[in-house]
């Protein structure tokens, strides 16, 4: 057997069962043992929509996807999807075809060490430099990407490696060790703050969901009765209409969110990390809070903000043992009122498309719904008005914030999960990083609804420059924006245009009844702004908000 | 002041240029490096001493530990533990 036919076999004793990829030279002798393999291959357009499809897939099955690309240019069209999963935490192994290996380090054509160049946004990687290592590393690499935290893994493939002849058939078993469980000391220490706390409140992140701990979550939550908040990937942690939940904190997050963590006494991290969208400036962060750490991840702890109790290890055996018996009725008072008192309105004025509203009937429309969202407006007014009652619900760009992802990543939902209604709501600048994929849609049939929210402009840029460029702007226009109907159709898929309020419930109906792939293109007033804001380097409880509301 | 490190890492590609990248990417700087090996064996002694004005050292051999081809960390820390980040750089 070749190399490539061991790698293969592998990947199926993994149990992999599709691979999102796009051939070349390099890799040409995975492709030809793929033909005699039940792996499914999924072919995108572009490499960058191989990831990020990978990575969806990952989110929505837990677990790891896998991609795969050629050397050189396929590879380097990897790198913004690897570092989208390494910083959002995301199980995927990257396949690379590489020059051979006698010449490595010649500037051969389509050679890039990409082994090098990823090293900072990968969880690890290996470079294949003899036949009889690949079952190992193939066992290695699914095991690392997706214990503890989790995160991506690239195996770079020389092509002699891959056309190598090989004996070797026993496949390797990677021993899988248990997660540990948290240090009775910093326990009791925790379980002592709790008890004290006054002003507790659970700030829950996108760990919660990646440690499968969202059953006890919501049991602690509901039996603490500890308010809760939760960043852009900890949302649906605890379905987002339960009445503990009190929104999203952060730079987009809601007024009663951000006053309940800046008043509380106490602070429970849930698998967060304190990142800056969520925290503001830093020092002024729930300054009169202790603070209860809870992680997979040991480099988390103190990383940002000094902690009183750490517990590492398994979140589902951490949760159930803190304690429930709290007097803390008049806080969950406040945070209620202030929670009503800060509702979101959706009576806006005029006749044009309002689009928070719209986000939230469709999200009310069907429960069920899969969101993968691309980066900008669009994408904090999806996490502020639709409802989740799932993390995996929310497929969105948290950490790296790339432009991009929201296509690809409806592709990935639906190829991991066929039976269900996925929309992808993106904007008219990030449609056009990966429109590519509409012709993956159509060749594999998936019924992806796209809501195209068209504003004429990269949107959260203007918003900044008007913001705090004194209305200088530079480089934001897009009002030359190709018929996106139009464009839409020639890749064979539906699509209708939307422009006035009264045809908002027309449109919503047809999305999400539509069998077939279609989008939906909404234009919008280009000067509509997503409120509030807590302007960069203020402290959360600086939150601007919309001049006329 | 400086900090010492002592790790034992894998004698494998890239083990060396991938803790070495990461102490300077987490914004320590190396001063000095010690490196000892025996032939036969599958393991690499490294000290590194190492500086940062502001970072937390314990934080840095947090992450060292994680790499997969460090199998031992043993930091000698130059003062009691820093706090962690204070100032405020997001953008
Ligand atoms: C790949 C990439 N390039 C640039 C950016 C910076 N950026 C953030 S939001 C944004 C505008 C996005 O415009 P659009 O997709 O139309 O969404 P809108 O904000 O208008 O809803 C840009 C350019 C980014 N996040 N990702």
């Amino acid at each position: 057997m070749k190399g490539a036919q061991l790698l293969v076999k592998a990947l199926e004793q993994e149990g992999v069962e599709t691979i999102f990829g796009y051939p070349g030279g390099a890799i040409m002798p995975v492709y030809d043992a793929l033909t005699e393999s039940p792996l499914r291959h999924i072919l995108t357009r572009h490499e960058q929509g191989a990831v990020f499809a990978a990575d969806a897939y990952a989110r929505v099955t837990g677990r790891p996807g896998v991609c795969m690309a050629t050397s050189g240019p396929g590879a380097t069209n990897l790198v913004t999807g690897i570092a989208n999963a390494f910083l959002d935490s995301v199980p995927i192994v990257a396949i690379t075809g590489q020059v051979p290996t006698g010449l490595m380090g010649t500037d051969a054509f389509q050679e890039v060490d990409i082994f090098g160049m990823t090293m900072p946004i990968v969880k690890h990687s290996y470079l294949i430099r003899s036949v009889e290592d690949i079952p190992r590393i193939i066992g290695e690499a699914f095991h690392v990407a997706r214990e503890g935290r989790p995160g991506p893994v690239l195996i770079d493939l020389p092509k002699d490696v891959a056309n190598a002849e090989t004996e070797l058939a026993a496949l390797f078993e990677m021993p899988r060790p248990g997660t540990g469980a948290a240090d009775p000391a910093q326990l009791a220490a925790a379980r002592q703050l709790i008890r004290s706390a006054r002003r507790p409140v659970l700030y829950v992140g996108g760990g919660v969901g990646i440690a499968g701990a969202v059953p006890e979550f919501r049991a602690y939550a509901q039996a603490s009765g500890i308010p809760v908040v939760a960043t852009l990937k900890g949302l649906g942690a605890v379905p987002t209409r339960d009445p503990h939940f009190i929104g999203m904190l952060g730079m987009h997050g809601t007024v009663a969110a951000n006053y309940t963590v800046q008043e509380s006494d106490l602070l429970i991290c849930v698998g967060a990390r304190f990142d800056d969208r969520a925290t503001g400036r830093l020092d002024g962060f729930a300054p009169n809070a202790r603070v209860i750490h809870m992680d997979a991840d040991a480099a988390e702890i103190g990383k940002l903000r000094q902690t009183d109790a750490a517990l590492l290890g398994d979140l589902r055996t951490a949760l159930p043992a803190l304690p429930t018996d709290l007097s803390i009725s008049d806080w969950q008072r406040t945070c209620r009122q202030r929670k009503t008192a800060h509702a979101w309105r959706y009576d806006a004025p005029g006749d044009g498309i309002y689009m928070p509203d719209m986000l939230r009937r469709i999200s009310a429309a069907d429960r069920d719904l899969t969101i993968t969202c691309d980066v900008g407006q669009h994408q904090m007014w999806v996490a502020q008005h639709c409802q989740f009652d799932r993390p995996d619900q929310h497929l969105t760009s948290a950490g790296l914030g790339a432009m991009g992802f929201g296509v690809p990543a409806g592709i990935g939902a639906l190829i991991a999960n066929p039976g269900s209604r996925v929309l992808t709501v993106s904007g008219d600048g990030s449609i056009m990083m990966n429109i590519q994929e509409l012709a993956t849609l159509r060749r594999y049939d998936l019924p992806l609804k796209i809501l195209l929210v068209d504003n004429a402009s990269l949107g959260m840029v203007r918003q900044w420059q008007e913001l705090f460029h004194n209305e200088r702007y530079s480089e934001v226009d897009l009002s030359d924006n190709p018929d996106f109907v139009q464009v839409a159709k020639s890749f064979g898929i539906d699509a209708f245009r939307v422009t006035r309020r009264d045809e908002v419930d027309g449109a919503i109906e047809r999305l999400l009844h539509a069998e077939d792939a279609i989008l939906a293109h909404v234009c919008i007033d280009p000067t509509a702004n997503v409120w509030p804001l807590v302007p960069p380097g203020q402290t959360n409880d600086v939150m601007m908000e919309e001049a006329s509301a | 002041m400086n900090h010492t490190l002592k790790l034992t890492i894998q004698r494998v590609e890239g083990a060396v240029i991938r803790t070495l990248g990461l102490i300077e990417r987490r914004g320590f700087s190396v001063t000095s490096i010690n490196t000892a090996s025996d032939e036969a064996s599958p393991h690499m002694e490294m000290t590194l001493e190492i500086h940062s004005p502001q970072r937390s050292v314990e934080t840095l051999a947090r992450h060292v530990e994680k790499l997969f081809d460090v199998s031992d960390v043993h930091l000698i820390a130059a003062h009691a533990p820093a706090a962690p980040m204070k100032e405020s750089v997001a953008c």
